[in-house]
Formats: structure tokens, C-alpha cells, sequence
């Protein structure tokens, strides 16, 4: 192995890539919008939602408890009209994601200290919405009542709950370090594929080949100079993803330091693993979007829960390094225990990373032509 | 060399033994056995699909041989890379990069020290020329720079054997012969060259060939070993009306016959029986002749020969032109003036003016990137000038209306047939595009695949055709409707010496039926078939008229002089020294030296070769050749001019 030669591959790797504009693109412009539309627009949960009170009551009572419903910005009215079915009128429609019914007499029984059922009826199209709204309720409904001592005798044993690290539930927070994975997955290695495949486009293989570099010479040099990309993208786009979203680093930096770095090398050696196994430029970069998104997009945990992918799924789940790298992340940025809490998923990184470097080696074989004819090895 | 003595087997270079090649099924290359010495040049030749890139692709150690023993400086291949210079046959070098960084990139790659790389970048970019463009990106070189920059790349580490797969292949004249006087200084210094062309004028360079035909070797040795081989002599006939002579030169001692503009070469059985009766044939005849020469064959004559002895030749069967001639016409069937057509800021053809009548061959000559096959789209509406007028078979406007397009005929540089139907479903697929009646279909598709010799293999899957069948059978489709104007980009690239004499032979009887062509080529020699040319530099029309009218107007006298073949580099520097660099060139076998006043020069010549040591062993005066006239033209504007890049 000789380091002169790994220098003057990554040398050439960097000045075409600084001459290509798709692939400066590629690096600084695509990573940001990807950033500014998934940090703005992927809310998972949803706010002020659309619902109706029916209220057969007309007390001071109900309205009280209609208030307490609008008052937090999880619930406003629905321009609903009143009068009819509300199901009709406003669910069926689309006007309110929930209707609640608040019987005639709502504050007699209160009054007179029996138990009065308020019906509420959930749109259930949106599953996990509706969760949310059916929680929501139950939680406002019960503190409504405790707020106006109504519940004489308080429930034997009391859950109090309270949001660790991300206590006003701000979603950003949340999302911001699981976009930074993807985006450090994606393009890193789109850049790093379309290097190697380019190389077969344009013929500049054959040379390459009777050169006399080895494929880890090779290797090496490509992988230097996208991991070297790699880097100043991940400071541009956690540096504005700092400012744009207000995230900071919360604990011991050098976890997410090392966790990025071994997770740049991993994206970009996935990327050369792709060019080399592609016959042409379409192939890779499709072959990179399709999976590169669709793994660090939805077996990643960055949208789904870990634990809610099934058995075989779930081991794939295993296989792909943004699911620690969202770790590493998050804890970074919302939990700051450190060390103490990644170490395990620094590792993993490390070890598929290292997979992945065998892999592409074995895939660039002897550099030689294949007995195929003209096409690649 | 199994019987060869180690001292004679350290000088090989490349060894070859028994060398099979197979990609997948197909077998590439059967049973190769050759070897070169130390500091030779040695030409792989033949067609596309002969073998030539598999067997460099072994050679330089970037794909293994299926069979044989193959040893490159007493090593595998693969070992011995680093001591090995390798030029792709296609540009393999970075487009993105500059001459430069390309160079830097290289030199990293093959562990050259930085203490050489600054003694060795500057001489050799100075030696090819590159040092001014230095900063340019390769993109934008031309052919011939990106062919002396590849090899700059081959030669910054000093290779010990460069392996050139097709080198000057679509480069102009002059960066060709350029290119030709570096390999051969390269190989006095020591350097092992092995080069593939399928020039054989060019071929006349080598010290030894191997003529290779569908991965075997046909033949091996030096030039002047095949032509002895070949027993036949060649009379040069000066001054003799070409066209009503050759078809009376047959039978007898006479083999072959061959015009080149207006000189007949006559291969003969025996030089003096052949001579006695040509010279009878033309008394009698009552034919000009005003000189007639004995000489060697040439390399072509011996490819064409040898493979006419071997194969047989395909008959030239008439089109089955629909009954009654063509009226002649004597209005213009490509009328374009003053067109241009710029890419950004690149202008890809400058003002170029072209008239091209009925039954008129037009041969629109230049290198790689000068701008004919952008001429050629814009001819034929595929693609908009930029500014100009076009005038073609009459219409002016919608040049791709149906009816018009029913009217043209055009053959691309790429293969235009589909790879995974066979031939004869893409024949029957022209048919139908260009709307053939029914009545006809049937005696067109045959007449294709009978002139081509494809009888009983229409079913073949045209991607299974070697290169040169499917440009016969792509030529075939392009003229299945008769058409009035046919354009063909590069008919003849990649098709042996013999198929490309029958494609002249085609095209011949099209224009003498009325058919106007326009047909673009790498080969000066095949331009001397056209009635008019047109010569394209960087997108400008540099000399344009028949090749007789094209030469007449060169100045000054060409001065053919025959020596040694060893003395001709020693004699080229000479000459050199005391003339002009663009008045002295070398021409396959000879030296060509342009004299302006012949009488008074030609004194000093004698004395000035005999003093060297050089035995002159023939000097006469020659009507230029093309490629004289092309190189000194464009020298004589670059003077004017200053460097123009």
C-alpha cells in the first residue's frame, strides 16, 4: 500500500469534484433543502386540531369544560354550524377530526355527584392522530375535573409523568438529528458512487487498471476524498441546522466527532460498493436513492419506532448504520449522556463500515476486465 | 519462443505463446504466437473485431488470457505493469482535468518522485507540443492534442514498452505525422513500441506487423518481408485516363488494378510480362501514357491480395434500381450557404458554404471534432443551424417532412440497426419506415444481404455481426428506398482494406445513377474517389475542389526519395535541419520534400544525404498527394498565422 498513490487519487477526486456542479450541487445545495423540508414540514404530530363541542347542556359548567378544551393550542373549533349530527355535519365532511357531545344534564349529575358520560367520537382515519386526540381529551376531561374538585375521592394510585430532555415536546428536536442522518447518508454516497461509475462511463477505468494501483489504494483514495466532502457537508449542515432550528450540542461532543466521521465512511464506501457493482451512471444513482432513502427514511427509526418493525424486517433494521447514527445524534443534541449511552452504536458503525470496505474490495476484485467483454469487472 | 537462447529470450519484450481469449462464449482470440524485440515497433493491423484491443487488454495486464503463456519484460503481464505506457483506444484520460493535473495524476499513480516529475513535466510536454495548453482542460483539446497528452501520460514514468491501441485514429494529418516522428525518435532511444492502426500507410512505419483477421494471426513480418511474400510487382501508371483504362487492365499477368486520382496502380505476376502488356493494351487503345514506373507493392495490396485469396471476394451486384433510369438532373441537390452552428460558446462549424449536385461525390474530410458529422445533422435537419440557409433536394423548409425524408438517404457513425433484432427484421423494418412498396420490399432486402454475403444467415441476431458486416449491412438499409441525396458519416471506419474497396464500389454505382453523396472519412486515400472535397479545420472549410485541382494548386515541387527503410528517421532529421519542418515528411515507406525551386535545390540534396551516410537510392519529382497538399496548407496558414491551437 502505498500512501503517494492513495494522495493522487484523492487529489484527482477533488479537483473533478470541485469542477462538477452537479456534484457540488449534490453536496452543499441538496443537503440544505432536504434539511429546511424535512426540519419545517414533517410534523409526526399534529396540532390545533380541528373539533366540534355539542353542547346539549348550555351551563356554566359546560362551558367552563368546553374552554379547558380550547384552551391549550391542541384543539380549536371547527367552523361548524351547530345544530344536526355532528358526524354528518362536520366529520363526514372533514370540517373536525373529532366531535364531543356534552349530554343535557352535564352539570345536574356533576352537581349532584354522580358520574356523567361526555361522548366523544374520533376520527379514525389517522391512527396514531387519533391517539393523540383521544389522549388528549381523557387528559383534559380528567383535569377538568380535578381543577374543579368534582372528584371528590382522588384515584387511589396517580401516575405523575413528566418529559424528560425535550420537556416542551418540540418537535424539531426530535426530527432535525434524524434528518442529519439521512442527509449524511444520502449524499455523501451519491457523490462517491457517481465518482466511481464515471470512471466506467468514461473509459478512465482501463487506465486506471494498468496503472499497477491496487484496488485498496484505489479504494482508499476515493473513499479519502468524498469522506474529506463528506466532513465540510456535515459542518454547513448541522452548523445552519444549529442556527435554523436552534440545536446545540448538549453533551461530550466527541462521541457525535467520531460517530460522524465513522458514519461519513461508512455512507461514502456504501456509495463506491454501488458504482462499482453498477454498469452505468442512471444505475447508481438510482441504486443509491432508492436504498439509501428508503433505509435511512423508514428502517432507521428516524419516522418509525424501532421497536415497531417486525422480526425479519427488524434485523435488516440492524444492518443499516443511520439507525445508530440517529442515536448517536439524538443523544447529542436532546439527551447528552455521552459516551456512556453510544458507545454500543459508535461500535456498530465501525463494524458495518468495515463491512462494507471488505465488501467493495472483494467487488473491485483484481481491477482487471471480467471475461464478459468490454463492461466492467 | 521455445527454441530461442536466453540471451535472445532477455531481449524479447513481449512474448506470446498459443494465446487464446474468450469473452463468454465468444472466442476472442485463437492461438496467437508472436514476440517483439527490444526496441522495435512493432503494428498489430487489421480490421475491427480482429482482436487487436483483447489482445492489448492482455498485454497491458487489465484482463487475463483464457489460454497460452504470455510474458511482457520477462513477466506476467500484471507484474509488469508498472514498466508499461498503455493508450486506450478510446481517450482515457480525464475530461474534467487539465493537461496538467492529468499529468500529476498519472505520475502519482505510477510512484514517480517529485524530483522527477520536475525534471521530466517540462521536456515532455515541450516534446509533444502540450506546453502552452498546460492549463487547458483535456475536454477541450483536440483530437490530436488528447492523443499526444495520453501518451505524455504513458511516458512520464519512462515505460520500457508502450502498448498504442489505435493512436491516430480520427486525428488530422499533421498531429499524425507529428505523433508517427515521436514514437519513432521513442524507439531509437530504446523504447519497445507495440501499435495498433488500421492505416496501412501508417503501417509502412513498423519494423515488423502482424496482420491479424478475427483473433488469429494471419501473418508476421517486416513490411518489405509480406510484399516479397506477396511474389507480385506494382507498375504506377502517371498520366494514363484512369477511368477509361481500369477496366480494360485485366487478365493475363495483370492481378489488380487501382486508381488513386488520376495514377492507376497495376499489381502483375511479373514485372517485366506485365509491363509489355500494359504498355501493348495502351498502344493499342490509343491511351495517354506518360510514365510508368516499376515499385513494390504496398501494405494494402498485400491485406487486399491475401485476403482475396483467402476468402474470395463478394460480387458487386447492381441495385435493383426500378425499371427505367433516373432523369439526369442537373439542378443542385445540397445547396448550403454560409451555415454555422454554435454549442454555448463553442462554434461547432464556421460559415461553411457547400453545393453539391446530382450524381456528385462529395468527400467532407477532417479530424475528430472539426465539425463533419455537425455538418451532416444540419444537412440532413436534424439538427438547426445557427445561421445560414439550406437548400436540399429542392425544399428549403421542412427538411423533415415526410416526403422529403422518403427522398434522403443517411448512414451514421454509430450503427443505426437494432442489436437484438436479425438482419433481415431490420431490413424489413426500413422498409417499412421508408414506406418501400410492397413489389419491391422483397428484391431490396435480398440485394442487400446478397451483396453482403449474408445468404442464409439473415436470422443471425445483428448483434453477433462483426463490425465491419454490420456497416455493410447499415449501408444496405440507408439506401433501401433509392434515395436521391445520401448522406454517409464514416461509412468505411473499422472495415478491412478489401470491404472498403467494395464499399467504394457501391457507392461508385449510386452516383453514377444520379444519387448525389456526401460521405465523410478518415483515410486520405479514399478521398481521391471523390469528385469534390472539402477539408474541415476546427469547423472552417480550409481548401476545397477535386483532388486534381486540390493538388495543382499546391506550390512549389514534391520530391519523392527512397532509401533504407533504417536510414528514413536519420534522414527525415537531416532534411529538416536545412528545410522547413512542414516541406519534410515522411510518406509509409518514403520521404516526400516539397522544393520551391526544384532545379537549383535538388544539387545541394545528394551531397548533403551522402555526407550523413544516407544511400539515396531514388529521387524523382510526384504530383502531391493529398495528404501533402492537407498538411501543407494548413502549415503554411499556422505560419501566417502564429500558433493557432
Amino acid at each position: 500500500m502505498r500512501r503517494v498513490r492513495i494522495l493522487a487519487q484523492c487529489r484527482k477526486e477533488l479537483l473533478q469534484f470541485r469542477r462538477d456542479r452537479l456534484t457540488l450541487g449534490l453536496a452543499f445545495l441538496l443537503p440544505l433543502l432536504t434539511l429546511l423540508i424535512f426540519g419545517f414540514a414533517i410534523r409526526l404530530e399534529t396540532k390545533v386540531i380541528p373539533i366540534v363541542v355539542q353542547d346539549f347542556d348550555r351551563s356554566p359548567l359546560s362551558a367552563a369544560y368546553t374552554d379547558r378544551l380550547f384552551a391549550t393550542d391542541q384543539f380549536r373549533p371547527a367552523p361548524w354550524r351547530g345544530g344536526g349530527d355532528p358526524v354528518a355535519g362536520a366529520i363526514d365532511p372533514g370540517l373536525a377530526r373529532a366531535a364531543v357531545i356534552i349530554p343535557s344534564e352535564f352539570s345536574r349529575r356533576l352537581k349532584a355527584g354522580q358520574p356523567v358520560e361526555v361522548q366523544v367520537l374520533v376520527d379514525g382515519t389517522d391512527a396514531n392522530n387519533a391517539r393523540v386526540i383521544r389522549n388528549s381529551i381523557q387528559g383534559i376531561t380528567a383535569f377538568f375535573g380535578a381543577d374543579k374538585e368534582l372528584i371528590r375521592e382522588p384515584p387511589p394510585v396517580r401516575a405523575l409523568t413528566r418529559l424528560w430532555f425535550n420537556p416542551g415536546r418540540k418537535e424539531s428536536l426530535y426530527i432535525v438529528p434524524g434528518v442529519y442522518a439521512v442527509v449524511l447518508w444520502i449524499f455523501p454516497s451519491l457523490l462517491a458512487a457517481i465518482a466511481m461509475v464515471k470512471e466506467k462511463d468514461k473509459g478512465t477505468i482501463l487506465q486506471v487498471y494498468a496503472s499497477g494501483i491496487s484496488a485498496a489504494e484505489l479504494l482508499l483514495g476515493k473513499a479519502l476524498a468524498f469522506l474529506l466532502v463528506g466532513a465540510s457537508v456535515a459542518v454547513v449542515v448541522m452548523g445552519l441546522g444549529g442556527q435554523i432550528f436552534q440545536l446545540s450540542v448538549v453533551a461530550d461532543p466527541t462521541p457525535l466527532l467520531v460517530g460522524t466521521t465513522l458514519y461519513l465512511a461508512a455512507a461514502v464506501l456504501f456509495g463506491l460498493l454501488l458504482g462499482v457493482r453498477s454498469a452505468n451512471q442512471n444505475a447508481a444513482v438510482q441504486g443509491v436513492s432508492l436504498v439509501g432513502f428508503l433505509s435511512a427514511l423508514l428502517l432507521s427509526g428516524f419516522i418509525y419506532p424501532l421497536s415497531n418493525i417486525p422480526p425479519p424486517l427488524s434485523l435488516v433494521s440492524a444492518l443499516i448504520p443511520a439507525r445508530y447514527f440517529i442515536v448517536i445524534s439524538r443523544d447529542a443534541f436532546v439527551r447528552g449522556t455521552g459516551w456512556a449511552g453510544v458507545w454500543l452504536d459508535v461500535l456498530m458503525i465501525l463494524v458495518l463500515g468495515a463491512l462494507l470496505y471488505g465488501a467493495t474490495l472483494r467487488s473491485l476484485g483484481s481491477l482487471q476486465l471480467g471475461d464478459g467483454g468490454e463492461g466492467g469487472p | 519462443m521455445p527454441n530461442s537462447s536466453p540471451a535472445e529470450a532477455a531481449a524479447l519484450v513481449v512474448s506470446v505463446e498459443g494465446l487464446h481469449k474468450r469473452h463468454g462464449s465468444r472466442p476472442a482470440l485463437t492461438g496467437l504466437e508472436f514476440s517483439v524485440r527490444a526496441g522495435e515497433i512493432f503494428g498489430l493491423i487489421g480490421p475491427d473485431g480482429a482482436g487487436k484491443t483483447s489482445t492489448f487488454h492482455i498485454l497491458a495486464g487489465v484482463s487475463e488470457p483464457s489460454g497460452g503463456r504470455v510474458r511482457v519484460l520477462g513477466l506476467a503481464p500484471r507484474a509488469a505493469r508498472e514498466r508499461v505506457g498503455y493508450l486506450t483506444q478510446q481517450f482515457s484520460q480525464y475530461p474534467d482535468l487539465s493537461v496538467e493535473e492529468n499529468l500529476r495524476y498519472m505520475a502519482g499513480l505510477r510512484l514517480v518522485s517529485p524530483e522527477h516529475w520536475r525534471q521530466r513535466r517540462g521536456p515532455l510536454l515541450r516534446r509533444l507540443g502540450l506546453e502552452p495548453f498546460a492549463d487547458r482542460l483535456a475536454s477541450q483539446l483536440s483530437g490530436g492534442m488528447k492523443q499526444k497528452l495520453a501518451l505524455c501520460c504513458a511516458l512520464i514514468d519512462r515505460p520500457q514498452l508502450l502498448l498504442l491501441d489505435e493512436p491516430t485514429t480520427g486525428v488530422d494529418p499533421v498531429s499524425r505525422r507529428d505523433f508517427w516522428d515521436v514514437l519513432t525518435t521513442l524507439a531509437e532511444e530504446g523504447v519497445t513500441i507495440v501499435v495498433a492502426t488500421p492505416d496501412l500507410v501508417e503501417a509502412e512505419r513498423c519494423h515488423r506487423i502482424a496482420l491479424m483477421q478475427q483473433g488469429r494471426l494471419e501473418s508476421l513480418g517486416s513490411p518489405a518481408e509480406l510484399k516479397q511474400e506477396l511474389a507480385l510487382s506494382r507498375l504506377e501508371l502517371q498520366g494514363a485516363a484512369p477511368a477509361a483504362a481500369e477496366p480494360l487492365l485485366c487478365g493475363g499477368a495483370i492481378v489488380d488494378v487501382q486508381t488513386f486520382g488520376d495514377r492507376l496502380d497495376v499489381l502483375v505476376n511479373d514485372a517485366v510480362a506485365g509491363e509489355a502488356q500494359v504498355r501493348e493494351l495502351f498502344r493499342r487503345q490509343g491511351l495517354p501514357l506518360l510514365e510508368l514506373r516499376h515499385s513494390d507493392p504496398t501494405l494494402e495490396n498485400v491485406v487486399v491480395i491475401r485476403q482475396r485469396r483467402q476468402a474470395g471476394e463478394l460480387p458487386l451486384l447492381p441495385f435493383p434500381h426500378p425499371a427505367g433510369c433516373r432523369h439526369q438532373r442537373t439542378d443542385l441537390a445540397i445547396d448550403a450557404r454560409q451555415l454555422s452552428r454554435r454549442f454555448g460558446a463553442f462554434e461547432a462549424v464556421r460559415q461553411l458554404t457547400l453545393q453539391i449536385r446530382y450524381g456528385e461525390i462529395f468527400g467532407l474530410l477532417g479530424a475528430n471534432g472539426a465539425g463533419k458529422t455537425t455538418t451532416i445533422k444540419m444537412l440532413c435537419g436534424l439538427l438547426a443551424p445557427s445561421s445560414g440557409a439550406i437548400v436540399l433536394a429542392g425544399e428549403s423548409e421542412r427538411l423533415r417532412g415526410p416526403d422529403l425524408l422518403r427522398r434522403i438517404g443517411y448512414m451514421s457513425q454509430k450503427f443505426t440497426l437494432y442489436d437484438d433484432l436479425s438482419i433481415r427484421e431490420n431490413l424489413e423494418f426500413y422498409a417499412g419506415v421508408y414506406g418501400i412498396p410492397a413489389s419491391l420490399r422483397q428484391a431490396r432486402i435480398d440485394w442487400v444481404v446478397a451483396s453482403c454475403g449474408l445468404q442464409g444467415q439473415e436470422q443471425l441476431l445483428t448483434a453477433q455481426l462483426p463490425g465491419g458486416w454490420k456497416q455493410r449491412v447499415a449501408f444496405g438499409a440507408a439506401v433501401l428506398h433509392d434515395p436521391e441525396v445520401l448522406f454517409l458519416d464514416e461509412p468505411t471506419s473499422g472495415v478491412d482494406p478489401l470491404a472498403r474497396r467494395q464499399f467504394w464500389s457501391l457507392i461508385n454505382d449510386f452516383a453514377r445513377r444520379g444519387t448525389a453523396i456526401l460521405v465523410t472519412t478518415h483515410y486520405l486515400e479514399e478521398a481521391e474517389q471523390c469528385n469534390r472535397l472539402c477539408f474541415m479545420v476546427a469547423g472552417e472549410n480550409v481548401i476545397e475542389g477535386s483532388p486534381g485541382a486540390i493538388k495543382a494548386a499546391q506550390p512549389g515541387q514534391v520530391i519523392e526519395l527512397l532509401l533504407p527503410p533504417e536510414q528514413l528517421q536519420a534522414a527525415t532529421l537531416l532534411l529538416r535541419r536545412h528545410w522547413a519542418a512542414w516541406r519534410v515528411s515522411r510518406f509509409g515507406d518514403r520521404l516526400h520534400l516539397v522544393l520551391d525551386h526544384p532545379e537549383r535545390e535538388i544539387d545541394g540534396l545528394r551531397p548533403l544525404l551522402a555526407q550523413a551516410q544516407l544511400s539515396l537510392e531514388g529521387l524523382r519529382r510526384v504530383p502531391p498527394s493529398l495528404e501533402d497538399a492537407f498538411i501543407g496548407t494548413v502549415q503554411r496558414a499556422q505560419a501566417r498565422q502564429g500558433e493557432r491551437p
